[in-house]
């Protein structure tokens, strides 16, 4: 039964035409990605061999070109950026479609008048968003690698491991989303309302979070030392408190240490990264489950 | 004498702390047309919706095909078809799909030739592969009933099932019932307003007042004990108005 549902709700995506749009924009901005990274990289290499011939012609020695130990995968640095906003609203709908036609078109109520369960139902479920999500980033990592062979004619092998790691981390953080898009659906049982909050939730996570976290210390991001002022301060102490829980930074900042585009930091630290973004998909998929379970699919229908 | 194929004892049930359904009494045999009437609100969908295991009875017990739909519900879903009043189904896809998925979550072990059969026998093959979000209203409702009869249910729930339908979709609704009750054998629980199609196609009525079954009983009993009645609608306002 689990099959069945995850089967017809992938079924049911291939058409929905707002899933298939953002899932094309993800993957031009991808393939983009990695042209603006190899753009900016051989603008500042011109920059550097202009300054080289300035300097040969005043006699002065030039020292070594340092953009050249530039990781190839930092061409990538934008999919970073990309991922949390254009993947987050991707998953979003997704968890949205998900649940919102048996909650707003009734089907919830022939679905559970058949020999399923609940569990089964939601589990199938959360299994279609996490393989729909998984095709999205692989098809997103092909065309990372494509581009990526475009501008720089070759990619270590090394390289590969890294970038499946970055995705494998970008599958986890969208999980975040497709779950908070069938919890908000559950929760509101109408469809407009429902999509709002999720987008509410978006904006939170995405925007609001990381200003009362690392936005309101910038140089915290800029440089690892800790804050010379205002750390006494009780808002300041209280923020302070929340980094961790900001997941759009951990992200953030563990997508760096993998593509290499961070400061170098351990393993241990890295891992202590993700551990708040899987704590927060498990926390989600148990409240998507007790919804589930819980839910009144008897009274849901022509609520819009 | 058939076995009864839906047994209520006691049954009641609240919504917060409204009273919904107060202490009901049922047994519907196997073979029968059952036309369950009463006005808005008078607690027939919920009665529909705790026989499909959608809800739970806040008290009392209730039994289709001789299973508890609380304890056996897995047993209960084996055997029944529900159609809900106004369903839209999975408007993107095509009625074949509707149906097929709604063949695989019923465990039926081939939903495709299941589906092909269930078209054919409604008269609306032509429709499998048109997506449903483009039907009027009649071709949603005989959809409506394919899904519901996919698996060959016992027993078929009817949620106001003529609910905007014009004239022919009624009368193609009432041959339709009456088919599968007389070639399939289907017991039908039907609930509805329509109370010339009820006389037309029940053989048995129950009225529902405010959560109580104050009525029960055959078409011809009930016209024979009502003689200065003309009509069923009649019989239905003076019960109401009585009670």
């Amino acid at each position: 039964m689990i099959a069945t549902i995850a089967s017809h709700q992938v079924l049911s995506l291939r058409r929905q035409r707002v899933f298939l749009a953002l899932l094309a924009t993800l993957l031009t901005m991808t393939a983009l990605a990695g042209v603006l990274g190899w753009s900016s990289h051989q603008t500042i290499v011109r920059v550097y061999d202009e300054a080289v011939k300035l300097l040969a012609s005043t006699g002065k020695p030039a020292p070594p070109n340092p953009f050249l130990l530039k990781p190839t995968l930092s061409l990538l640095s934008n999919m970073v950026v990309y991922i949390p906003l254009i993947g987050a609203l991707l998953a979003l709908i997704l968890g949205h479609l998900s649940i919102v036609d048996d909650e707003t078109n009734g089907t919830g109520r022939l679905v559970f008048s058949r020999q399923i369960t609940r569990t089964s139902y939601v589990l199938g479920k959360i299994a279609s968003a996490a393989a729909v999500l998984a095709v999205v980033l692989a098809a997103s990592l092909l065309v990372s690698v494509a581009s990526l062979l475009v501008v720089n004619h070759t990619i270590a092998v090394g390289d590969f491991g890294r970038l499946g790691l970055f995705y494998a981390l970008s599958w986890l953080y969208l999980m975040v989303f497709a779950l908070i898009g069938m919890v908000t659906v559950l929760m509101t049982r109408r469809r407009s309302i429902a999509l709002l909050s999720a987008m509410g939730a978006w904006l939170v996570i995405t925007f609001v979070l990381p200003q009362f976290t690392s936005g309101l210390r910038p140089t915290q991001s800029l440089n690892p030392i800790t804050d010379p002022a205002s750390t006494s301060q009780t808002f300041f102490k209280v923020t302070s408190k929340l980094r961790p829980y900001s997941v759009v930074e951990q992200y953030k900042q563990a997508s760096g240490q993998i593509l290499q585009t961070a400061t170098a930091e351990s393993v241990g630290q890295t891992i202590q990264r993700i551990l708040p973004i899987a704590g927060l998909v498990l926390v989600l998929a148990l409240v998507t489950v007790r919804l589930v379970q819980r839910h009144d699919f008897s009274r849901s229908a022509n609520s819009e | 004498m058939n076995s009864p194929v839906i047994e209520l004892r006691g049954l009641s049930h609240r919504y917060d702390t409204d009273p919904v359904l107060r202490d009901i009494h049922l047994t519907i045999e196997a073979g029968e047309i059952f036309g369950f009437l009463g006005h808005n609100g008078a607690g027939k969908t919920t009665a529909i919706n705790i026989l499909t295991t959608l809800i739970e009875p806040t008290s009392g017990t209730a039994k289709v095909c001789g299973y508890d739909v609380v304890t056996e519900r897995r047993d209960v879903t084996r055997c029944i078809g529900y159609l809900p009043a106004e369903v839209r189904m999975y408007g993107h896809m095509t009625a074949a799909e509707n149906l097929e998925f709604f063949a695989k979550l019923s465990g039926v072990t081939d939903p495709r030739k299941a589906v092909a059969e269930t078209l054919d026998y409604l008269e609306c093959a032509e429709l499998a592969n048109k997506r449903v979000g483009s039907f009027s209203t009649g071709m949603r409702q005989r959809i409506g009933i394919a899904q519901a009869i996919v698996h060959r249910p016992k027993v078929l729930f009817l949620d106001e099932p003529t609910s905007g339908l014009d004239p022919l979709g009624v009368r193609q609704l009432r041959d339709t019932i009456l088919r599968l009750n007389g070639d399939l054998g289907m017991t039908v629980f039907m609930n509805t307003h329509l109370l010339s199609e009820v006389s037309k196609v029940c053989t048995t009525i129950g009225v529902l007042n405010h959560g109580e079954l104050i009525y029960k009983d055959s078409i011809e009993e009930t016209t024979r004990r009502f003689p200065d009645e003309a009509s069923l609608e009649d019989i239905y306002v003076r019960m109401e108005t009585a009670s």
